[in-house]
């Protein structure tokens, strides 16, 4: 029974289970673990997913909200992310700012 | 490594880009509202970085503290953002 599963593991080794390939040359925003987010065109990665970013953009938060974004941003140029830090990934125009979905409506 | 075969060969490994940099100024910003600058001497397998920093910028909602050290080694646990040749950010 255990050697059934030891062969399975020999080949598992280091399988991403997402294909950064194809976002190559893509502008990404990526978001980190404390609140920082950015966008740049991805030029390289690793499957540790350390990021290789260029011409990259930190969206800055609010200071008196860390949770909230301003229209602040600073340019960063050529960037490399640590996979260790990076909570998600997505391309730029594929995703926008929408109301809070989850606000309930006080009726009493 | 064993062989990666998702990866295209010809792109731009991020921890060569660090390796390139080396010799050279780096500017390191960490998960929190903390940044280095300095001239990167070295690195580990866990991006654990060996400096000769400058300056080394604590971001507060006050404002800047700016301490300056000389060598130094910090831990890659907290790094989110490695930027080589960088600035800094706006004194």
């Amino acid at each position: 029974m255990k050697n059934g599963f030891s062969s399975d593991k020999e080949k598992k080794k280091k399988e991403s289970i997402f294909d950064l390939s194809k976002y190559i040359d893509k502008t990404i925003r990526v978001k980190f673990q404390g609140g920082r987010e950015a966008s740049g065109v991805l030029k390289g990665f690793d499957p540790l997913l350390n990021l290789v970013l260029d011409g990259t953009i930190e969206y800055m938060r609010d200071p008196d909200d860390q949770l909230k974004l301003t229209e602040d941003t600073r340019q960063l140029g050529l960037v490399v992310c640590r996979g260790t830090s990076v909570v998600l990934i997505c391309p730029q125009d594929g995703m926008e700012a929408i109301p809070n979905p989850f606000i309930q409506q006080h009726d009493g | 490594m064993a062989a990666t075969p998702a990866t295209n060969p010809s792109q731009l490994l991020p921890l060569e880009l660090v390796d390139k940099c080396i010799g050279s100024r780096i500017h390191i910003v960490m998960k929190t509202d903390k940044e280095i600058v300095g001239t990167l001497l070295g690195f580990d397998d866990f991006v654990s970085i060996l400096s000769e920093t400058h300056t080394w910028v604590l971001i507060t909602p006050e404002g800047r503290r700016i301490t300056k050290l000389d060598q130094i080694l910090l831990n890659g646990n907290n790094i989110t953002m490695l930027i080589p040749g960088g600035e800094g950010p706006e004194v």
